[in-house]
């Protein structure tokens, strides 16, 4: 009795792991397997080499590559202070501030795009001074530009203050009763201790801006050479016919985005490293 | 730690002028960047750009246009960006940097000249004419354009406002009062539209990868694409597709851009739209 009970159980204990083994697999099949088709296509049929070398993939992957390191520099640039700030200050406000901060992030590109436009277009809110001034925003370069930072700075933001947050206040603390001054302190103390965050902060906001493509389409327009990044040459090509050139933009892009991921983890495994360390 | 922040937003500003300045120089491809271009870059060089921003029907013809014209104008480079007429018409309203407009209808081009956005008249320099295409495997078997009013077909159409929609629905509208097709024949088809895609030259994409069964395009696309089969439209019923062009206004190179367009609607730009097919303007 006892025994049936057991192999019963057991038996449907197998069933149960082999049921989930099998909704796993199918699960990982339908996220695997597109991903793995389009790079798959890219690579054997031999399309990539041609296709890669087509002037408008060429274009674009050289304008990926200038436009996001450009916002990578603008978003540190500002985005460093702004997250020290958010993670050593308070004040009345920040939580509001905060939440602002992060609203790209789950805000839809095309809503950014919509906003950029309202902001810096023709007719939008700043439409004057930058007259004056005799530049034209929209649809140039600095347009990309522009929607890369304003929907990828979040993530890195985002990453870097809670890197600084997290640096031992104690270890800040005997640096400044050694005499270290603050600049010393931010520097040899608090981005190296916060520097794998800030590496993976980095990181997700370049894969971000590489990858944009809403805000950019509509803010920035489509223009080879000029505003067309890879995802809108993705687009346009799949949009004129052009099948191979866009298997090939799509396929750096994967393996732009499996390096990040791969990247992310080294980051992050160098991090729980360094704290062993400390502890 | 002030000097070192002074010096990185100056370091920015000189990357965001390069890029700028990048995109207004001759070179296409912004790869001149922070090498240090002098202000005076633009003004040393003789060189022009002209962007033309054409019709999705056109693409054909500018990839063509663009060499053959820069041949001739060595001083000259022409950068093309195309999509429906109407996308571009907004986009230039709105900003957009370009030089001239090629539309496929005198709609669009009229709207700039009507808001004060153009550089002159508008000038006519082709037409087209409509056909049905689908895939040349066919799936839906379809012999005659009635066919597109048949239950199942997946028709694929332009979004409302692209030019070729609004020829579309006209032709449509004339093909139901032919003889042989059933008076709801517009109603049928406008059920059996599965997609409105950005422009023309998508709506012949879906065809050709076989993702929809029929669309109504123009002649030329239908001449261009050997994945695709035409299916004859009644003469009677055909609707003429007028296309013009016009300077921007905004342009920064007005000079260049009305050469360009004056070549392209005179023997040098009618020679490349008549061997893809395009009517002579009437």
């Amino acid at each position: 009795m006892v025994d049936r009970r057991r192999s019963s159980t057991a038996r449907s204990g197998r069933w149960g792991a082999r049921s989930l083994a099998a909704l796993a697999g199918l699960f990982a099949l339908f996220l695997g397997l597109p991903v793995l088709t389009l790079v798959g296509r890219a690579l054997l049929d031999g399309s990539l080499g041609v296709a890669i070398t087509t002037p408008a993939v060429l274009d674009a992957l050289v304008l990926s590559l200038i436009t996001t390191a450009i916002s990578l520099v603008i978003t540190v640039a500002f985005g460093l202070p702004f997250a020290f700030v958010l993670a050593r200050r308070t004040f009345r406000g920040k939580s509001l501030l905060e939440a602002v901060v992060d609203l790209p992030i789950v805000l839809p590109p095309s809503v950014a795009g919509l906003a950029l436009l309202l902001v810096f277009g023709r007719r939008g809110l700043l439409s004057a001074p930058f007259e004056l001034l005799g530049i034209s925003v929209p649809f140039t370069t600095i347009a990309v530009i522009l929607a890369m930072t304003f929907v990828s700075a979040p993530f890195f933001i985002r990453s870097a203050r809670n890197g600084i947050a997290g640096v031992d206040g104690d270890l800040e603390d005997a640096a400044r009763v050694d005499g270290a001054s603050e600049r010393q302190l931010f520097r040899s103390i608090t981005i190296p201790l916060a520097s794998a965050a800030l590496a993976a902060g980095l990181v997700m906001t370049w894969a971000r801006s590489l990858g944009e493509f809403g805000a950019t389409i509509m803010f920035a327009g489509n223009i080879q050479g000029r505003t067309q990044t890879l995802p809108l040459v993705v687009y346009s090509q799949f949009q004129s016919g052009d099948l191979d050139a866009s298997i090939a933009a799509a396929a750096i892009l994967v393996l732009a985005a499996f390096g990040v991921l791969v990247a992310v983890r080294v980051f992050h495994w160098g991090r729980i490293i360094d704290s062993r360390g400390l502890a | 730690m002030r000097s070192r922040l002074a010096v990185l937003i100056a370091t920015l500003v000189v990357l965001l002028a390069a890029c700028s300045s990048g995109a207004a120089s001759p070179s296409v491809a912004p790869a001149t960047p922070v090498a240090s271009i002098p202000a005076s870059a633009p003004a040393s060089a003789a060189a022009v750009e002209v962007t033309v921003f054409g019709a999705a029907s056109l693409k054909g013809v500018l990839d063509k246009v663009k060499a053959a014209y820069e041949t001739a104008y060595t001083d000259t480079t022409v950068t093309v960006s195309t999509d429906s007429s109407s996308a571009l018409e907004m986009q230039i309203e709105e900003g957009a940097p370009a030089d001239v407009f090629l539309s496929a209808d005198t709609t669009n081009p009229k709207k700039l000249v009507d808001g004060g956005l153009a550089d002159g008249a508008a000038t006519i320099f082709a037409g087209n004419k409509l056909t049905v295409i689908v895939p040349t495997v066919n799936p839906a078997g379809i012999t005659t354009p009635a066919d597109l009013a048949k239950p199942g077909v997946k028709v694929i159409a332009a979004g409302p406002e692209a030019p070729i929609t609004k020829y579309a629905t006209q032709l449509v509208g004339n093909l139901a009062k032919e003889a042989g097709y059933p008076a709801d024949f517009a109603a049928k088809y406008a059920a059996n539209v599965a997609s409105q895609e950005d422009n023309v030259k998508a709506v012949v994409a879906k065809i050709e990868l076989g993702e929809g069964d029929a669309g109504i395009v123009y002649v030329t696309d239908a001449k261009t694409s050997d994945k695709v089969t035409p299916i004859d439209v009644p003469d009677t019923a055909n609707v003429p597709a007028t296309y013009a062009g016009v300077v921007v206004k905004a342009s920064r190179n007005a000079a260049a851009a009305k050469t360009f367009l004056d070549w392209f609607a005179g023997p040098g730009g009618q020679a490349i739209l008549s061997e893809f097919g395009f009517l002579p303007p009437t």
